[in-house]
């Protein structure tokens, strides 16, 4: 299969891996977790809306903030496009392959036929590399899949104009500039100062550390907001699903930040950053600690008062953990 | 390799308290996760694992992906650990 020389490489997460892939390609070698670093990407966030069916939280930064920042600190530039119209969509599409583009497409998760039934679920923030065309169908290069994957036309037009929230819209991006030379050292460090601020510095209650105390607190009263405990159980086991199974590369996201850190510290011969970079390995050990008995109790409907103080405390833990380690990284970020 | 693949089922069946199954009922090169697997394993108990073979060899496995392919069987297992222990 000619698939013009793309090196398809897995990742843990479609948006960091679809971007370090892209780039790589055109020229830019760049792993996932400096993607990822560099983007300020690690995050927390929890929150309690009517928009909501159930709380929820999350670990990352917004859907396409990874490129953008990316971008933004380092000087690379990427061509994006929307599509009212699905038939422009294709069209611009195919243009690009023709011309022997791959193009970084958002899709609906479920579409990609050429993964196993049981994790295809609608999310519509799926990130893959459409490679070339192979009659009439496409080649694809998804992270989560250990080589290069096919997909017939239907499937991948289904993918890209699903609707619901987040609709993709046809997304896509590919770069069309590298700069000669990035600044790695001012990009790092502008990275590691965003993404400390966003966790100690927002004044709301529910983002950054503040939210992860939030979310410590508010676990305690879940079992009002659910329907039974088979609901309780239910959204008390989406802790593990948010946690681990998401493309977090683990503990929410909290070992890929903490490999970033090391390759920083590599590239940047600051053993300061090393420092940092076990610090919050041992932070995301104790993370999937939570995963696992939050997936536990909800598995065994085991969701007294006295089993959710004990995650919440847990939780709460974790707040006080990293308040000082984002504390101590931001005062790190002002000293460079 | 044969010693570290008996070590790892007595490790497993420990942890997850496996009682009813006896370690040559499962064969090195079964799918651990797959139905119909003696020992009924699934996603929690894949993370406990996880967790546990870290505490012992000091190996880790962070991410999910990497995961699916290492926990595969015995053998991927005891091949991961001996290329990687630290204990």
């Amino acid at each position: 299969m000619n698939t013009l020389g793309f090196k398809h490489a897995m990742a843990a997460h479609c948006e960091s891996g679809t971007v370090s892939s892209i780039l790589s390609h055109a020229g830019l070698q760049i792993s996932e977790p400096m993607v990822f670093g560099i983007s300020g990407g690690i995050f927390f966030g929890y929150f309690e809306s009517k928009k909501f069916p159930f709380p929820t939280f999350v670990v990352r930064n917004r859907p396409g903030q990874i490129r953008t920042n990316l971008a933004k600190r380092t000087g690379a530039k990427f061509a994006e496009r929307r599509f009212g119209d699905p038939a422009k969509g294709e069209r611009e599409l195919n243009g690009l392959l023709a011309r022997g583009v791959p193009v970084a497409c958002q899709t609906d998760f479920f579409y990609m036929n050429y993964l196993p039934n049981h994790v295809r679920v609608h999310i519509n923030v799926h990130f893959i590399i459409v490679v070339k065309r192979n009659g009439d169908n496409y080649i694809v290069s998804d992270c989560y899949s250990p080589s290069l994957s096919e997909i017939d036309r239907d499937s991948l037009m289904k993918a890209r104009f699903a609707g619901g929230s987040f609709a993709p819209r046809g997304f896509l991006f590919y770069p069309k500039f590298l700069p000669g030379n990035i600044d790695y050292e001012k990009s790092i460090w502008k990275g590691i100062r965003s993404a400390s601020f966003m966790m100690v510095k927002l004044p709301m209650p529910f983002l950054g550390v503040k939210g992860i105390r939030l979310f410590a607190k508010k676990v305690t009263d879940w079992p009002k907001l659910a329907r039974d405990t088979e609901h309780l159980s239910h959204e008390i086991m989406k802790i593990n699903i948010f946690l681990e199974d998401q493309g977090t590369g683990g503990a929410g996201f909290r070992f890929m930040y903490a490999t970033f850190l090391r390759e920083a510290s590599e590239l940047l011969n600051d053993p300061d950053l090393l420092g940092m970079s076990k610090r919050i390995m041992e932070i995301g050990d104790r993370w999937r600690e939570i995963s696992l008995f939050a997936a536990r109790i909800g598995k065994r409907r085991d969701l007294g008062p006295d089993r959710l103080r004990e995650l919440g405390s847990m939780i709460a833990a974790r707040a006080d953990e990293e308040e000082i380690f984002f504390r101590d990284l931001l005062a790190l970020s002002k000293e460079r | 390799m044969e010693e570290l693949k008996q070590e790892i089922k007595l490790l497993i069946m420990e942890v997850l308290g496996i009682t009813d199954v006896e370690p040559d009922e499962v064969g090195n090169d079964d799918a651990l996760f797959a139905e119909g697997n003696v020992m009924g394993l699934d996603s929690i108990d894949a993370l406990e694992i996880v967790m546990a073979l870290q505490e012992k060899y000091g190996v880790r496995i962070d991410d999910k992906n990497q995961s699916r392919f290492i926990l595969k069987s015995i053998t991927t297992i005891s091949e991961f650990i001996s290329k990687n222990r630290k204990n």
